[in-house]
């Protein structure tokens, strides 16, 4: 245990910790964004785009009971998306790695689900009701 | 060590980090929390590589590791993936390595090496998906990555220690940076050989 410990440096140590507040960094810079565009008047979106297009827009904060739809991609790529008040999540797919079913519900601004083989993408993004125009880029 | 033994040497590596590679994919993952998370034990022989051969050739057996994986068993996008992961985390290694010299273990650039890797990869999957909120899953990957890296640093460190050809290759290098200095050692280190 003692050789263990000797092979530890002082400067490792730093590093890791630098490493763990870098993998901290995107998460802090996104949180402090969003806490900007958060006013009074918000709703939750759920926007989803295929090929960054957008397909759909949702308003979460308003939808009552369950829905349940396809989103189809150009090449026969199939998502199935489940929809309830204030949550969305992805019930089925056909792509290989099911990373997006495997991730559940989101429900928070800012959250997305992510199918990377047929390029589908489904974010939070909480919008101002009184101002429709004003469109969050993030 | 002659050109021969050099070539060998890269050839060697890469076909282990290859296999290692392969092996690791056999392996069910069993953080379900963290998609898409891998432990990345290939990464010793990256490490090896840094500290026993020219940056040069070192290159080379991340090159030929990535092509060879990939052919292996692997698609255009986990290539791509791979590809800049493998570029982000070795630059990232050899920098630390430099930047850190002597103090700085083999953990800490084997953690380096692994967080870059996923900076890497996340940045193809938001170069795909056109957002850059995909870094946002950077801290679950890094928390993993940082385990794994770590562990794969201590293994490395007994291997370079304790395997006595890996451990003369490591003397020869650092001969090597620095030959008119001290170029009496050179015969102590032909002697472990």
């Amino acid at each position: 245990m003692r050789s263990f410990f000797k092979m530890i440096k002082p400067l490792d140590i730093i590093i890791v910790l630098g490493l763990v507040f870098l993998s901290f960094v995107p998460t802090i810079i996104f949180s402090w964004n969003q806490t900007q565009a958060r006013g009074e008047d918000t709703d939750l979106y759920a926007v989803i785009t295929v090929d960054n297009e957008e397909v759909k827009r949702i308003n979460l904060s308003k939808t009552e009971g369950t829905e349940v739809f396809d989103i189809t991609s150009e090449d026969g790529g199939i998502n199935r998306v489940e929809v309830k008040q204030d949550k969305i999540r992805v019930i089925y797919a056909n792509c290989p790695d099911q990373i997006d079913v495997k991730q559940g519900e989101i429900s928070q601004p800012g959250e997305m689900i992510i199918c990377l083989p047929h390029k589908f993408v489904i974010e939070i993004v909480a919008q101002n009701t009184q101002a429709d125009d004003l469109i969050i880029s993030s | 060590m002659t050109n021969n033994q050099r070539i060998a040497y890269i050839a060697l590596l890469s076909a282990q980090a290859v296999i290692i590679g392969l092996f690791e994919r056999a392996i069910p993952f069993p953080f379900a929390f963290a998609p898409g998370a891998k432990l990345g034990l290939a990464n010793i022989i990256t490490l090896m590589a840094l500290y026993t051969l020219p940056v040069k050739d070192t290159f080379k057996v991340v090159i030929l590791r990535l092509i060879l994986g990939t052919l292996f068993g692997g698609t255009i996008s986990t290539f791509m993936y791979s590809a800049l992961g493998a570029i982000f985390s070795f630059i990232s290694m050899y920098f630390v390595k430099t930047i850190g010299n002597k103090q700085i273990s083999l953990i800490g650039v084997s953690a380096t090496g692994a967080i870059f890797h996923n900076i890497g990869q996340l940045t193809v999957a938001s170069w795909i998906a056109k957002t850059w909120t995909v870094f946002l899953y950077l801290p679950v990957l890094s928390f993993i990555g940082l385990l794994a890296g770590i562990a794969t640093g201590i293994m490395a460190n007994y291997l370079l220690n304790h395997v006595e050809k890996l451990n003369y290759y490591l003397h020869l290098q650092e001969l090597r940076k620095q030959p008119e200095a001290k170029g009496g050692r050179d015969e102590h280190a032909s002697n472990l050989g």
